[in-house]
């Protein structure tokens, strides 16, 4: 597929992407903030997870959406996949830090302190320390074929190294909750799991519209690069 | 070229002028060295204390050494205009990756088994008893950090500020090697019973295994460029 009629497709399908996050996100703000009850244990503090859990889940969404297009774009080397690769990253970036803000501000009322090294936070600031050198990476590099390259390496090796990561700071200590949905099963009121839902699926949405604009975005960023580029060789000729 | 010839000339090649001009080894020794000595000041050694903090201090330094020697692993093939020639080399790209794995995993080593009497010396340690199964962790865990510094070294050598980059990359992604040495060289200087510390070293083993067949994969399109 040519990179316009991609463009082509984004520009036609990505306002519907934001209008349903919208809709999503409104009504899972209602129904968290407002409609449903407050945690017996956690009592009002619960709410923030209505923020917390969605980014956190889209955090690594974004992060399986970068390795899946750096693994397309070392198989098929489309100057767009690789758009799309430093637009995820960028936002897997801001929904990470946005988790790890939110998880530091419920857990003062809850655990008693801003931080803990438990397994989940902690693979959650690897996952960021990573991002931050990855976006580092694209920087420092000149050549766009180069940079598309060696970024998408950096993403295969880093999201392979994440569960092993995960699984030796469990090993090392752990205190976070268990999970509230598995596939175990689910263990959540229906008037929490309602904004809970809402907001899950909004996010996530929210990101793919993100996502599509900041493709664009970035791909025409590139082509000026290239035609200024072009327009300076012939000055200098 | 036959694959594990490839393999065996780049290692032999890196030992040979690591040999003849002892830089790289030397470097990350007396590195390693004022690295125990800035902890010896920092930290109040009474033997209690040493016992808690001591499998922490020696990855500290052995991780600093690697950023130290690992880094430098790509530099001298550019430096010397070699990487046009691995580009070229007929044969399959990973066994140079191979190779030069193999040359860093043997310098590492050689400088912790230099390093581990130092600790002794200074920190009054007793290891004797337990040489074997520390010989066991810093070899696994050296292997996955040699698998992992070897891959950066040639991904951060053709970039600028490489000599930041280097470790900025390395090690978020080298935190499981950190934390499954450090618990296991705990057991081991503890006295405790291999079985009470093997998970570990099953778990750093998992990652040597995963992270060299990846790179070793990998690496063809670093070359590529």
């Amino acid at each position: 597929m040519t990179a316009t009629r991609f463009i082509g497709i984004l520009r036609k399908y990505e306002k519907w992407f934001g209008i349903v996050a919208l809709i999503l996100i409104s009504a899972g703000l209602y129904t968290g903030l407002v409609t449903s009850s407050a945690d017996y244990f956690q009592g009002e503090v619960v709410r923030i997870m209505y923020v917390h859990v969605p980014f956190a889940q889209t955090a690594m969404l974004a992060y399986s959406t970068l390795f899946f297009c750096s693994i397309w774009y070392l198989w098929k080397r489309d100057a767009i996949v690789d758009n799309a690769c430093h637009a995820a990253a960028g936002l897997a970036l801001f929904f990470t830090a946005g988790g790890l803000i939110t998880g530091a501000i419920w857990g003062k009322p809850t655990w008693n302190a801003w931080w803990v090294w438990d397994p989940r936070l902690t693979s959650f600031a690897i996952m960021f320390l990573t991002l931050v050198g990855y976006l580092m990476l694209r920087t420092f590099l000149d050549d766009v074929e180069k940079r598309a390259t060696f970024a998408a390496i950096l993403a295969i090796i880093g999201f392979i190294d994440l569960p092993i990561i995960h699984f030796s700071v469990e090993w090392w200590r752990s205190l976070h909750q268990p999970l509230s949905v598995s596939t175990r099963g689910v263990s959540i009121a229906p008037d929490m799991l309602v904004p809970f839902a809402l907001m899950s699926f909004g996010v996530g949405i929210l990101f793919t519209y993100m996502l599509m604009v900041r493709t664009q975005l970035l791909y025409l960023e590139h082509l000026l690069e290239a035609k200024q580029g072009r327009f300076l060789s012939e000055a200098e000729l | 070229m036959h694959f594990f010839r490839l393999i065996r000339w780049i290692a032999w090649k890196d030992l040979l002028s690591e040999y003849r001009n002892r830089e790289n080894v030397s470097s990350m020794f007396f590195f390693a060295l004022n690295v125990i000595l800035i902890f010896s000041f920092s930290f109040s050694l009474d033997p209690d204390t040493i016992k808690e903090i001591m499998p922490g201090i020696i990855w500290v330094a052995f991780g600093f050494t690697a950023i130290i020697g690992l880094g430098k692993s790509f530099l001298i093939e550019v430096n010397n205009d070699c990487m046009e020639y691995f580009q070229t080399l007929p044969g399959p790209k990973g066994a140079i990756y191979l190779g030069k794995f193999l040359g860093n995993f043997l310098f590492m080593l050689m400088v912790e088994i230099i390093l581990f009497p130092l600790f002794v010396l200074f920190f009054n340690l007793s290891i004797l008893d337990q040489a074997l199964p520390l010989l066991l962790v810093s070899s696994v865990a050296t292997f996955g950090l040699s698998a992992l510094g070897t891959l950066f070294s040639a991904l951060t050598v053709q970039i600028r500020a490489r000599e930041v980059m280097f470790p900025i990359l390395l090690l978020p992604l080298s935190v499981p090697i950190f934390i499954g040495a450090v618990e296991a060289t705990r057991g081991a200087l503890s006295g405790d019973p291999f079985s009470m510390y093997s998970h570990w070293i099953e778990l750093l083993t998992v990652f040597d295994v995963i992270f060299v067949v990846v790179s070793f994969w990998i690496f063809e399109f670093i070359l590529d460029y």
